[in-house]
């Protein structure tokens, strides 16, 4: 390649380039220069230390949240793919079909308001188990804590983990999933034994995508769980405007990103020990 | 050795197919179908594509619902049971192996959906194995075996489980033909030392013939021929079966019956048979068929003697190897023949075809083949 090409393919991205420049590693180097940056400019630690000082507990709630978010939505997603594969029955597998989509169009801060008006105390959840005589009004709690941000994760997004998975499994070999069949395997077996593990790759990617998705939602936990404990991206919103406090802010920041870098580490190695050979 | 490996015939189990309707969303494709394969036979469904072969396999193992009909196996109608309870082992077009496991667990699946040991599979796998001419290789994986190998592991596979039946869906035409000749002998060796009752599909007449003891031919979704690989092959039933076992060639004869047996007639050829032989063949308006290689090319004055001699004009002449391919104008057709002598285009010729030779159908029974 000449070297005029090359000054042509470079100017050909460079509009991409300066985008990607501009608003994506210009902010990102700057909230990690200023997280690591005293008043005065020179070096410290002394935000994180006011990060893990004060929001320790939810450092370890986002973690927890996010980690039993991501396996109730594995199992869901599990289940749903599993029957739109597996399943023998045209009508259970074309409602489900026709369904579990939807999910996936309800942007996360119309879920969460949705969520808040079936999970409340006089929620539609209660008020439907109270009218069918299941429950006395009196018992009637309110689910607008963890509970509630887990569920509202799982519910949006069971359908994208379930899209990709249901994928993968309708292009895996058929004859694979018969052979199991034929040679005695349960429906339940052959989907956990022979269909599951060829499709493994796809489920982590899924998984992992939606671990950091969940992990930087803010309207969610804003929403449907006003009080402490609380995630990271209400913290970090929460040192903003209240207090303009940016480095703590951007301390935090760092943390997540650090989690979510946590999470890609584990999904490379596994592929790594997959490829060598054994 | 171990010898966990059961060596001796075992007793294979029987199935018997009543009247037999399958039909995918609206189409019907298998139109009652009843045929009973007895313990250790090895059975092979023949067809052209579409003709409900794999329809019939697919619904002997449990993967095509039955609309109506029975399958009983060993006196249980099987017909309503899912896949998993049928006891039956069957062998995959695309192998099927499971990528993500090593021989020794594809080959034990079976055994370990049947709560035996580990170490028992490991006995028992390993023996297979060496039956396959695979000993040692069971901790490959299955994406490292060439297709030979992956379809013996299939075999393998299938057999581990001691099933009394072992369906074949096509399952060397992945296979190069080399390897596909060897295959074929080494199914039927082991179908044969084990006694299972084996049902094979394929499209490979040449397959079929070598490997099974019957022949089950199939047109449109109902069984056109049932018989020995000689009596499908020598005596086709009708005119489809001659035409699909290879007797490609058709003239328009004429029959005319007398008291001193019959004649037939094609173009300017006649020839005569005795009443006896007459016996057999229809009246009237006929078509018969026959294969390249019963027709000779002899001079068009030649003495017909007991043979049908056909005037005709060569059109095309090809050389696969041994024989000169002719095609031959005759009676208003198109006939390939193989000859060993060279003839020049254009030559008048005569015909000769032997009357043992002719398969004839009334030309009302022909019309789809002719």
């Amino acid at each position: 390649m000449s070297l005029s090409q090359r000054h042509l393919a470079l100017i050909l991205i460079a509009p991409g380039l300066m985008l990607v420049a501009a608003l994506f590693l210009y902010p990102l180097c700057f909230s990690l220069i200023s997280a690591f940056s005293g008043p005065d400019g020179s070096f410290t630690l002394q935000w994180f230390a006011k990060a893990f000082e004060l929001y320790s507990t939810d450092i370890v709630f986002t973690v927890v949240i996010v980690l039993a978010s991501c396996a109730l939505t594995a199992l869901a997603a599990i289940v749903i793919a599993g029957t739109l594969t597996l399943g023998e029955n045209p009508y259970i597998v074309g409602t489900l079909k026709a369904l579990y989509r939807w999910p996936l169009f309800i942007p996360f801060i119309v879920a969460a308001q949705c969520m808040r008006t079936f999970l409340a105390k006089n929620g539609l959840m209660n008020n439907t188990f109270v009218s069918l005589g299941l429950m006395e009004p009196l018992q009637a709690v309110s689910f607008l804590d963890w509970r509630g941000i887990i569920a509202t994760f799982v519910w949006k997004q069971t359908p994208f983990v379930a899209l990709l998975l249901a994928g993968a499994l309708a292009s895996i070999d058929r004859a694979t999933l018969e052979a199991g069949r034929n040679l005695g395997a349960s429906r339940m077996r052959v989907l956990i034994e022979l269909a599951l593990p060829q499709v493994m790759p796809t489920l982590l990617v899924a998984l992992v995508l939606s671990f950091v998705t969940m992990l930087s939602v803010l309207s969610v936990p804003m929403m449907v769980s006003g009080s402490q404990p609380t995630m990271l991206t209400v913290d970090m919103a929460f040192r903003i405007n209240a207090y303009g406090d940016y480095a703590t802010a951007n301390a935090l920041g760092v943390i997540t990103y650090l989690i979510s870098a946590g999470a890609a580490i584990l999904y490379l190695k596994r592929g790594m020990s997959q490829e060598a050979p054994r | 050795m171990p010898t966990d490996l059961p060596n001796g015939p075992r007793s294979g189990a029987s199935i018997a197919v009543r009247d037999l309707h399958v039909a995918y969303g609206g189409t019907r494709v298998l139109h009652g179908v009843s045929i009973d394969f007895t313990p250790g036979s090895f059975t092979a469904l023949l067809g052209s594509s579409g003709c409900g072969k794999t329809t019939l396999l697919r619904s002997l193992s449990g993967f095509v619902p039955v609309q109506s009909g029975s399958i009983v196996v060993g006196g249980q109608d099987v017909a309503s049971l899912p896949p998993e309870k049928r006891g039956m082992a069957m062998v995959f077009q695309s192998y099927a192996l499971w990528p993500h496991m090593t021989v020794l667990q594809n080959i034990g699946y079976g055994l370990k959906l049947r709560g035996v040991s580990r170490a028992e599979i490991a006995t028992k796998v390993s023996a297979m194995l060496a039956m396959l001419g695979l000993s040692g290789y069971e901790d490959r994986k299955v994406t490292a075996l060439s297709g030979g190998q992956r379809q013996r592991v299939a075999l393998g596979r299938a057999l581990a489980i001691d099933p009394g039946i072992l369906l074949l869906d096509e399952p060397l035409s992945n296979l190069d033909a080399k390897i596909r000749m060897v295959m074929r002998h080494e199914i039927r060796a082991i179908q044969q030392r084990l006694g299972l009752t084996a049902v094979h599909v394929t499209h490979d007449r040449e397959e079929a013939m070598t490997m099974a003891d019957r022949l089950v031919i199939m047109q449109a979704g109902t069984i056109a021929q049932v018989g020995t690989p000689e009596e499908v092959y020598d005596r086709p039933a009708t005119a489809f079966v001659a035409n699909f076992m290879g007797a490609e060639n058709v003239l328009p004869l004429r029959v005319a019956r007398s008291e001193a047996g019959a004649s037939f007639s094609t173009g300017d050829a006649t020839a005569l048979v005795s009443s006896e032989a007459a016996q057999a063949l229809p009246a009237g308006e006929a078509v018969a068929y026959f294969r390249d290689d019963v027709a000779r090319l002899d001079a068009a004055d030649a003495v017909a003697g007991g043979d049908l001699l056909v005037p005709g004009r060569i059109a095309a002449r090809a050389y696969p190897g041994g024989v000169y391919r002719y095609r031959v104008e005759a009676a208003g057709r198109q006939i390939t023949v193989d000859d060993a002598d060279r003839h020049e285009l254009g030559t008048t010729i005569g015909l000769r075809i032997p009357l043992q030779r002719l398969h004839i159908f009334p030309a009302s029974e022909a019309g789809i083949a002719a």
